[in-house]
């Protein structure tokens, strides 16, 4: 089939899944799953979950999924998977059975090898999914699956390495089949940025789903917007990658025609309008994490929308030379326009996307920490080793062995001044001292600028008595301590976190007796990022 | 790599342990330091001339303004009893530079050693604490015996009245054993056994040395200190067969000195038996150590001399 051929045979086949006109009426169920691992014989991905968390989101807040409608998988095996797309069929069925229409997105970010599916361990083959769909009780099913090899599941039937297409709207008749969307050919990889922090094609479906795919400027973005953006965009970014160009695909095996609209611009009622008099070019919506959530490709005099969710972004547009940068704030079920004028010229070093995350991953941390350390037990912290506070240095290196660990090493120093005051013996006077070094590794959920964490520590203590009389002699204790930490980071600003954190240690006394000790540690970690 | 994990692992365990401990503390604070049982002689004795304690025989000749005889005997039987109480405090300071051998809830044992001044000798030292009275001896076998053949040499206990080393205490050094054993005990061989009994725990403390004599020919000696609020001292002994009046008999008196710490001091002297059985001797003197007051209860005619104001005060120190 000649490329010509091929063109017009799609563009039959997008007439045929219409439904613009009736997206409202239509109930919509998603299931959404994102797994990092894929087995012991795949290394594990590090955006597969984010991309799974985003479309949730975007779904639920602009894509008319109701919450109870949405079900997220996050690292879930294929049982879980397979019991969770059984709930929302069931659901649809009774929603057919009332004489709505339906429809079901399934969207997948992980591994895929072997014509199967990897839920972590487990398996989903693509057959097995295939059919599963195929049969669903709902008017339309759509499949996004964002993993390496995905097109082998397109591949048997009306599979295309697809150039964006033509839409024809105004149809009259409902759409009701199968479409299945996969982000890579049968033969490829799927690729994943580490400047994007996400799957190049999840992230350009997303970021065409706020308002970048929305060519029509109707203030809707249909499944074949989002497609042809997405295809475009991800060929264009990973044309020049070691990988080679990754070319996403479809298929459809659908009856009646329309458009169906996957996201409404305007449900949310919140986001940033971009006047038609705004400079045209490529503008770059980013987060205070400094990942980009949407991009807008904008042309000369035509008024543009993107969804944003509420919040604080800052806002891009690159110029041969220097780089305009501003800020916006978006109110929740407000509308901000974006006006040129709170723009300012800024050089390429001032690129408010995170540069360690474009560089490749890993980035590093250094500050200073204050907190206290009390025992659990009373006598404990009386008599022998007391509550004080500590003051120390921590370095921190992110995203080094994964992403979204951190590796830290801290060490602190605290003591005080106290009074013996044991049964038989009251009186002498000493200095208590206290000396920490620990390395910890924790795992941290990012949202936006804060990230919450939870980890395991091993700290080396080491305790000292120093008595100002002669008499008694100075005493020491040095334990290894294993503990668990959790706590929050906050970035403020670019190059700045905030740490608040609780630790839980075990420390095993060894002197008088063996006694299990346990002690907690509160603190602030205020670190600059180089 | 698999050595270097290997030598990491035990590096870091024998990083750890140490001897942070209460209890450690608790035990070491009952044992006995000279500063708690030395007489605190006042700083103008240093130098100051006066007679050997069991040698004296003046007769109380003394005049005002002389140097005063009673005031010498005092810095001389303070010195013997600092000297006392210093040989035997001496075996126990190496427990105190040492941790422990081996600890339980309620007992510390130091050793055993190979005992480097007397060689042929194991040593240890062995504390037992039961609620708030703490037992210790300092224990000796010859090398190579068992178990069952510790004797001991020094034998203390210490009834813990909190504060730093306040309470109730005694010890004793078990000569006689000890030469039974053949240990050597140097110049302690005229003895056999040497007793100190002290409180700490409020003023006026008290130390009580005793000297029993060696096949107890002789009544033991007993030197008692005590120390009042403000450094006040007081030393009362037995002094036995000195002539001290005319007459066909020796005395056998009994002498309490008191002194302040700026060197000012009162002796007085009780007969306990001799020519003038039940008279009194009593003497004050300055910082110098010369006489300012003189009272003689058997003297009719000229019972004191000087100025009773001149003594200082002692109240202090009366029960």
């Amino acid at each position: 089939m000649s490329p010509l051929a091929s063109f017009r045979a799609l563009s039959v086949a997008l007439a045929l899944v219409a439904t613009a006109a009736h997206a409202d009426a239509v109930r919509r169920f998603a299931l959404v799953a994102g797994n990092d691992e894929g087995g012991s014989d795949t290394r594990p991905l590090r955006f597969a979950r984010d991309d799974a968390r985003k479309m949730h989101s975007l779904l639920v807040r602009l894509g008319g999924v109701s919450p109870g409608d949405a079900k997220l998988l996050l690292d879930e095996d294929s049982r879980d998977f397979l019991a969770a797309l059984a709930d929302l069929e069931a659901r649809a069925r009774a929603a057919q059975a009332r004489g709505e229409r339906t429809a079901l997105l399934v969207y997948y970010s992980g591994h895929a090898k072997d014509g199967s599916l990897r839920l972590g361990d487990s398996r989903l083959p693509f057959e097995d999914l295939k059919r599963r769909l195929a049969s669903a009780p709902a008017d339309i099913r759509i499949a996004i699956l964002d993993s390496c090899r995905s097109g082998a599941l397109t591949r048997t039937k009306g599979a295309r390495k697809a150039p964006a297409f033509e839409i024809e709207s105004g149809a009259a008749r409902d759409a009701r089949g199968l479409v299945i969307l996969t982000s890579s050919a049968a033969d490829e990889d799927s690729q994943e940025s580490d400047a994007l922090r996400g799957s190049y094609f999840s992230h350009h479906l997303a970021s065409g789903l706020l308002g970048d795919a929305d060519r029509s400027g109707d203030g809707r973005v249909t499944l074949f917007e989002a497609y042809s953006h997405a295809y475009a965009r991800t060929v264009a970014d990973t044309a020049a990658s070691t990988a080679g160009a990754q070319h996403p695909t479809f298929s459809y095996d659908l009856a009646g025609n329309g458009d169906l609209v996957l996201t409404d611009l305007r449900a949310s009622g919140e986001g940033l309008l971009v006047p038609g008099a705004a400079p045209p070019g490529t503008y770059y919506f980013v987060d205070p994490g400094g990942m980009v959530v949407a991009e807008l490709d904008k042309t000369e005099d035509v008024e543009r929308r993107v969804a944003l969710a509420p919040g604080t972004y800052r806002v891009k547009r690159r110029l041969p030379d220097r780089l305009r940068i501003g800020e916006v704030q978006v109110a929740r079920g407000r509308q901000v326009v974006l006006e040129e004028a709170r723009l300012r010229d800024a050089p390429f070093s001032d690129d408010p996307v995170k540069g360690a995350a474009r560089d490749g991953g890993a980035w590093w941390t250094l500050g200073f920490s204050g907190g206290v350390q009390s025992f659990f037990d009373g006598p404990t912290r009386d008599t022998l080793f007391l509550s004080v506070g500590l003051l120390g240095l921590e370095a921190q290196l992110h995203d080094y062995f994964r992403r979204d660990w951190v590796w830290g090493v801290d060490v602190a120093a605290g003591g005080k001044q106290a009074v013996l005051a044991l049964p038989t013996l009251a009186g002498p006077a000493y200095r208590y001292s206290v000396t920490s070094l620990g390395t910890t590794l924790t795992s941290e959920w990012p949202r936006g600028s804060v990230a919450p964490f939870v980890g395991a520590r091993m700290a080396y203590l080491v305790m000292r008595r120093d008595f100002d009389d002669e008499v008694f002699p100075d005493q020491k204790f040095a334990m290894f301590s294993p503990g668990l930490v959790a706590g929050v980071r906050w970035k403020p600003l670019p190059r700045l976190h905030v740490t608040g954190r609780a630790r839980a240690h075990y420390l095993q006394y060894t002197v008088d007796e063996q006694r299990s000790l346990g002690y907690w540690e509160l603190g602030a970690l205020l670190t600059y990022q180089p | 790599m698999r050595y270097l994990a290997l030598a990491c692992l035990c590096l870091a365990a024998a990083a750890c342990g140490g001897d942070f401990s209460n209890d450690d503390l608790e035990f070491l604070n009952a044992l006995p330091r000279r500063e708690d049982l030395a007489a605190e002689l006042p700083a103008a004795s240093e130098g100051r001339s006066g007679g050997g304690l069991t040698t004296r025989k003046d007769k109380l000749l003394v005049n005002l303004g002389e140097l005063s005889q009673v005031a010498g005997d005092t810095d001389e039987s303070g010195h013997e009893f600092n000297t006392a109480v210093d040989g035997l405090l001496s075996l126990l300071e190496h427990i105190r530079n040492a941790p422990p051998t081996s600890r339980e809830p309620d007992r510390r044992v130091w050793g055993p050693f190979k005992d480097q001044e007397h060689p042929g000798f194991d040593v240890r030292f062995v504390m037992e604490r039961q609620e708030l009275r703490f037992d210790y001896r300092l224990e000796y076998r010859r090398t190579g015996e068992g178990d069952g053949d510790w004797w001991a040499f020094l034998v203390g206990s210490f009834e813990a009245d909190a504060g730093i080393r306040k309470g109730v205490g005694a010890l004793y050094l078990d000569v006689k054993r000890a030469e039974q054993e053949g240990f050597p005990t140097g110049g302690l061989f005229l003895l056999d056994r040497l007793d100190i009994e002290y409180q700490t725990k409020a003023l006026p403390t008290r130390v009580e040395l005793a000297f029993t004599p060696r096949g107890g020919l002789t009544a033991p000696t007993r030197y008692t200190y005590r120390e009042a609020a403000g450094g006040l001292g007081e030393m009362k002994f037995l002094i036995p067969d000195i002539d001290l009046v005319l007459g066909g008999r020796l005395e056998d008196v009994e002498l309490t000195t008191r002194w302040a710490p700026d060197g000012r001091g009162m002796g007085v002297l009780e007969v306990l038996d001799g020519d003038i059985t039940g008279a009194k001797y009593t003497e004050c003197w300055n910082a110098l150590g010369r006489v300012t007051f003189i009272a003689r209860s058997w003297d009719f005619f000229n019972p004191t001399e000087g100025d009773r104001k001149s003594c200082p005060d002692f109240s202090a120190l009366d029960e």
